[in-house]
């Protein structure tokens, strides 16, 4: 038995996980009967079902005559791993919040540095660099006001390209963190503050 | 007929009404601008867009968003035609003849005889849909749950047949998505399913959310890997208008294309992408000098091109009348519908006589805009073309998280985003096609409340699908599909018809 279709063994084994997984987290609710179905019962045969459908196309992948590296996309299991550990870290201190600044960011770039590994568990540079930059201007937004996050999702994501130019970033950055203030704070009236919310 | 015209009127009066006529060429403007840009599709255009719409009211959201499709497959064949970048699988087809026709200098023609055929087919899809929806609205209303769960399951197998690629991983993905649509509270029972404590789960996972994700950013970095090799036809763009030579030839093209076109877009699983691919296969067959196609036939433009919008806008029918999307851009549409509290199904049509003639005598008029403006104001698309990709995508990833922050002001709808995008980099590389997924996490829910209710009407009998006549023919024509696919027969000319165009 070997390999050939990499793609359909992730696949399959994706699929399975998920099936698995869906099925297995219904079982704390009602599973209930035919005629009356409890919040179980349609996940638990979807689930099922999905699991059956993974398995075959991980068959699929020791007999399918197109052949595909295992290797399909760059991944790291460590970075993972990490990132789940500390990502639940920061969950479960979540709960002790103190008004203390310097704990709050702490807690914040621990989750940041969960959430940016997790990421970088996947595929290639410009993937998780531009994805996490999502999530920073996310999260920044109302602590640091538009105008600075604009430039921050700018910043990073360019740097997640093939070339990044300092000039043309910085004035790309500046032209568009204008344009989203008149636009979408001004122009729709959109609730985002412009300038860190300390500051105001 | 005289109903045909009163509504047609009441419609026209909503389109043309000057608010719905500003968004509906706002629409078309921004579905242009965004759907002009190299390897962005109109899921993906749409995806971008739809928090833009969600402050306005239910009738002008629709009205825009239709607006933004047309705008988004307009600037899709654009694209195909003078960059040789299919935007989406559908245009692919636009690439191999137009992208000809450019470098013959002819970039002018192609492109006038896209726009001209498109808006030929858009009149005739329109009459069609006032035509035929009415009468289907009505069939439909005597839907019980049975005949609506084999309906959906009748839709999302159609869907996943007519999906490119491997059928049992389109299965599988339409599965997945039908579990991630149940995520959140159970209307049932109150029981908040697969959140895992997030309040923000409970109410679901946001659909703006995993459409911008798996389609919009996985886009995105998709297109950034690879290196950028562009060739933009841009300075022989000079005479648009296509001469009486190209209209005598490819006048029946158009034709063949619209009926084609307007026929497979209602059907499930179809619109555009079947169709143009479809239209140009027809058109080799019937041509004389079939040899031509390739390298600069202009009925190789003309006729996907018509046929592409006649399925885009026939789609819209099993959509407002039946409330099932046929394809991807369907389900962004149902998911808008329902953001703005609309119910759909055929109950749309007569509680909301405005809202249904209006969004379909829009399209007419947003077709009409897209001739009127788009024609003329080619040059600036064009310079759009020339923006390289490095400043591009920034800007775009800012709009779209703009967009997601401000659905309700909350961080984590923007990481939910970020992750589906994530997942959708993963489908991609997997070879999984992502689109029979949205079509299920649409239907998630509403396929499970069907099935609860037809179960409980029949007190737990599972024959009850195939004892209703209705719903029996839907179960069998499905199952037939399934047949004939996995026929090997049928299999091999669909890989070939998938490759070979």
């Amino acid at each position: 038995m070997k390999i050939t279709n990499g793609k359909d063994f992730w696949a399959g084994l994706m699929f399975i996980a998920f099936g698995v997984a869906f099925m297995a987290v219904a079982q704390d609710y009602a599973m209930g009967t035919a005629v009356r179905m409890g919040p179980a019962y349609f996940p638990t045969v979807l689930g099922g079902m999905l699991a059956v459908l993974g398995a075959a196309i991980l068959f699929r992948a020791f007999v399918s005559k197109i052949h595909h590296p295992l290797a399909v996309f760059p991944f790291r299991f460590w970075f993972i791993l990490a990132g789940v550990i500390l990502g639940a870290i920061a969950y479960y201190t979540q709960a002790s919040r103190e008004t203390n600044i310097a704990w709050q960011i702490g807690h914040m770039l621990l989750s940041g540095l969960a959430v940016g590994l997790i990421f970088a568990g996947f595929g290639e540079r410009s993937l998780w660099i531009i994805l996490f930059s999502v999530v920073i201007f996310g999260y920044m937004l109302k602590p640091l006001g538009l105008v600075i996050s604009t430039g921050l999702i700018i910043f990073v994501s360019a740097w997640g390209g093939h070339e990044f130019r300092w000039k043309e970033i910085t004035i790309l950055s500046v032209a568009l963190a204008i344009f989203s203030v008149a636009a979408f704070v001004h122009g729709l009236g959109l609730p985002m503050n412009v300038w860190p919310s300390i500051w105001e | 007929m005289d109903a045909l015209f009163q509504n047609l009127e009441l419609g026209f009066s909503v389109a043309l009404n000057g608010w719905n006529l500003l968004y509906c060429l706002m629409g078309v403007l921004l579905g242009t601008l965004i759907g002009v840009l190299p390897g962005i599709g109109p899921v993906a255009t749409i995806a971008m867009l739809l928090p833009v719409t969600f402050t306005l009211n239910p009738t002008s959201a629709l009205i825009m968003l239709a607006g933004i499709y047309y705008g988004a497959q307009y600037g899709g064949s654009t694209t195909a035609i003078l960059v040789n970048i299919p935007g989406e699988s559908s245009s692919v087809v636009t690439c191999l003849d137009g992208y000809q026709m450019a470098r013959q200098g002819r970039a002018g023609p192609a492109l006038g005889i896209a726009a001209i055929g498109s808006f030929f087919a858009g009149c005739v899809a329109t009459v069609i849909i006032a035509l035929f929806a009415p009468p289907l609205a009505e069939v439909a209303l005597k839907f019980g749950p049975a005949e609506y769960f084999s309906l959906m399951v009748l839709g999302l197998i159609a869907a996943t047949v007519l999906a490119h690629g491997s059928l049992i991983k389109a299965i599988a993905m339409v599965i997945f998505g039908l579990l991630l649509g149940l995520v959140g509270t159970d209307v049932n029972s109150g029981v908040a399913r697969f959140s895992f404590g997030v309040s923000e789960l409970s109410d679901g996972i946001g659909f703006v959310s995993v459409a911008m994700g798996v389609f919009g950013f996985a886009e995105i970095i998709g297109n950034l890997e690879q290196k950028e090799k562009r060739e933009v036809f841009t300075k022989k763009v000079s005479n648009l208008l296509p001469s009486l030579q190209d209209f005598k030839d490819s006048w029946a093209s158009i034709l063949r294309g619209t009926a084609l076109g307007s026929c497979l877009g209602i059907l499930p699983g179809g619109g555009a992408l079947l169709a143009s691919f479809a239209a140009y296969t027809l058109e080799k067959k019937v041509s004389k000098n079939s040899a031509n196609f390739g390298k600069g036939a202009i009925q190789g433009v003309a006729a996907p091109e018509a046929a592409n919008n006649a399925g885009a806008q026939t789609s819209f029918i099993p959509l407002l009348t039946l409330g099932i999307p046929s394809n991807p851009v369907m389900a962004l549409m149902i998911g808008a519908m329902m953001i703005q509290g609309i119910a759909p199904g055929p109950q749309v049509m007569t509680e909301r006589p405005q809202l249904f003639w209006g969004m379909i005598a829009s399209m007419w008029v947003g077709n009409l805009l897209l001739v009127v403006l788009n024609l003329p104001m080619i040059g600036m698309w064009i310079k759009l073309l020339m923006v390289p990709y490095r400043v591009l995508y920034p800007s775009i990833l800012l709009f779209c998280c703009i967009g997601v922050y401000s659905i309700s002001n909350s961080p984590f709808d923007v990481m939910q985003t970020a992750a589906f995008g994530v997942v959708g980099y993963i489908f991609v590389k997997l070879e999984c096609e992502p689109a029979p997924l949205i079509l299920g996490f649409i239907l998630g829910p509403l396929m499970e409340e069907n099935l609860r209710r037809a179960m409980l009407l029949s007190r737990g009998d599972p024959l009850v699908f195939f004892q209703r006549p209705l719903s029996l023919t839907m179960l069998l024509i499905a199952a037939f599909l399934l047949a004939i696919v996995l026929a090997p027969a049928v299999r091999k000319k669909r890989e070939e018809a998938f490759v070979e165009a």
